[in-house]
């Protein structure tokens, strides 16, 4: 379960998260979703521990990141690129991941397999395209094989292959129990993962329910989307 | 215990570190030979002033190698490019890993720190050598106490690479700076001539551990013992400020 409560960041002058609250719960896939600038990576490094809130909190069962006694086991992340020294190899990289969580060698080769990266994991990360970058990450993720998931845009520069293998393979996660929570600007893409639904726009939380219920009286989820960033930069104009 | 490995991991399977460790290894034996044979027949004819610096001096300016290395576990972690080839950002990925940022410090120093005294070995071996060859029975007998000097003096070059390359989050101007100070223009050593203050500064001081010359300020003991200093410093006020940033900004 992760609980998001009253989350205030500033950055300078600039207010860039005006006190959201939400939950991903488990075996739910939650879609976070919101324009570009809207405040979704915030959000999401602060669960992380990476930035600091200015109020608030963001938890992780209970416990900010901070706590976690083996954070991969607990939560696996994906944020936005790769979180990876281009010089060293795919399986390099896995492997010192790996070794700061006490996790074997041969757990590297399971996720690489898991990914599809086995192949290219002799290869220096550099030379990866943008979609074997988001498989990387993936895998770095499940490396603890956690209950929970937290990811940053992973749709974005994967081809239609994988965005059908990252789509099947987050409902398979879900229903088996995990919580898996995704950001993302690609309507279309997640109407058909998503089970729950939170819309972020100029730091602010403008729906947050189940699909069905964001969606309400509109035909997509892009539609209803449209619908509510707008009125919310009206307001704000 | 676990993530320092995973530091020692990193680091070994970065290629940046090899040139570390060749410089580290040969540049030292390459100006302690240079000088030696510069020396040579005034050390044969025993009216050298400097027998006490040969082979010494190689360790001293051939410091480059544990710099890259201080230098490079850090920025490798901040090293960041377009969006296209992945944005690179380690340092994300390293602290969901490890989410205690001075656990995180702390295993990363220790990693430097270990690999400083393999790499300040390996540099007393190839300097003791090079200097034998060339001056034969000539050459100086090397102290152990003084061969430890250096062997600090190289740790602590490399955890002030480190701890200025925390602050810079880049490694290209803490690079230049300390390389050009401790081999083409030693700026500290300029400063010495205009003051005494000077021979406070964490190079300086940190010489008089091995380098036993007429213009020796500090004992051996001082001399380390306030670079060491400067080294303490440094780190807690970096650990402060890596605690506090945002790992965006």
């Amino acid at each position: 379960m992760l609980t998001i409560n009253n989350l205030v960041k500033h950055r300078g002058t600039q207010e860039i998260l005006s006190g959201i609250s939400f939950k991903a719960r488990p075996g739910r896939v939650t879609g976070f979703l919101g324009p570009n600038g809207a405040g979704k990576s915030s959000t999401l490094r602060i669960l992380l521990g990476l930035d600091h809130a200015t109020s608030g909190s963001a938890l992780i069962n209970g416990k900010p990141f901070a706590e976690l006694h083996n954070p991969l086991a607990t939560v696996g992340a994906a944020l936005d690129g790769f979180g990876a020294h281009r010089m060293r190899t795919g399986r390099a990289h896995l492997r010192w991941i790996a070794r700061a969580s006490g996790l074997s060698r041969s757990r590297v080769e399971e996720v690489l397999e898991i990914v599809g990266l086995t192949n290219v994991a002799g290869k220096r990360i550099g030379n990866y395209s943008l979609g074997m970058g988001r498989r990387l990450g993936m895998a770095a993720a499940l490396l603890g094989d956690p209950k929970i998931l937290v990811l940053d845009e992973p749709v974005n520069g994967l081809d239609p292959e994988g965005i059908r293998w990252i789509r099947t393979f987050l409902r398979e996660r879900a229903e088996s129990g995990n919580t898996v929570l995704l950001s993302s600007h690609l309507m279309g893409e997640l109407e058909e993962t998503v089970d729950d639904v939170v819309i972020i726009n100029h730091g602010k939380i403008v729906a947050n329910g189940s699909l069905k219920e964001v969606i309400g009286n509109h035909s997509t989820l892009e539609k209803a989307f449209f619908a509510l960033t707008s009125e919310n930069t009206g307001d704000v104009v | 215990m676990r993530a320092f490995n995973a530091e020692l991991s990193k680091l070994f399977s970065l290629p940046g570190i090899w040139l570390a460790f060749l410089i580290g290894a040969f540049a030292p034996a390459v100006i302690a030979a240079l000088d030696s044979t510069a020396q040579k027949e005034k050390i044969i004819a025993g009216v050298s002033t400097r027998l006490s610096e040969v082979g010494y001096i190689g360790l001293a300016l051939g410091v480059q190698g544990v710099i890259i290395l201080g230098v490079l576990a850090v920025s490798s972690e901040y090293l960041t490019e377009s969006s296209e080839s992945g944005g690179g950002n380690q340092i994300t990925t390293s602290l969901t890993v490890v989410p205690s940022r001075f656990h995180f410090l702390l295993a990363k120093a220790g990693a430097v720190t270990v690999i400083s005294i393999l790499l300040s070995i390996v540099a007393i071996l190839t300097t003791v050598s090079a200097t034998n060859l060339i001056l034969g029975e000539y050459a100086p007998a090397f102290e152990a106490s003084r061969l430890i000097g250096a062997v600090c003096y190289w740790i602590f070059t490399a955890l002030l690479a480190f701890g200025i390359t925390v602050l810079t989050k880049n490694g290209i101007i803490p690079l230049a700076v300390l390389m050009i100070n401790s081999s083409v223009v030693t700026v500290s050593y300029l400063l010495t001539k205009v003051t005494k203050l000077a021979f406070y500064l964490p190079d300086k001081a940190g010489f008089d551990m091995f380098m036993f010359t007429s213009d020796s300020f500090h004992t051996p003991f001082t001399g380390g013992l306030i670079m060491f200093a400067w080294v303490a410093v440094l780190f807690i006020v970096a650990a402060i400020v890596f605690h506090r940033r945002d790992v965006t900004s």
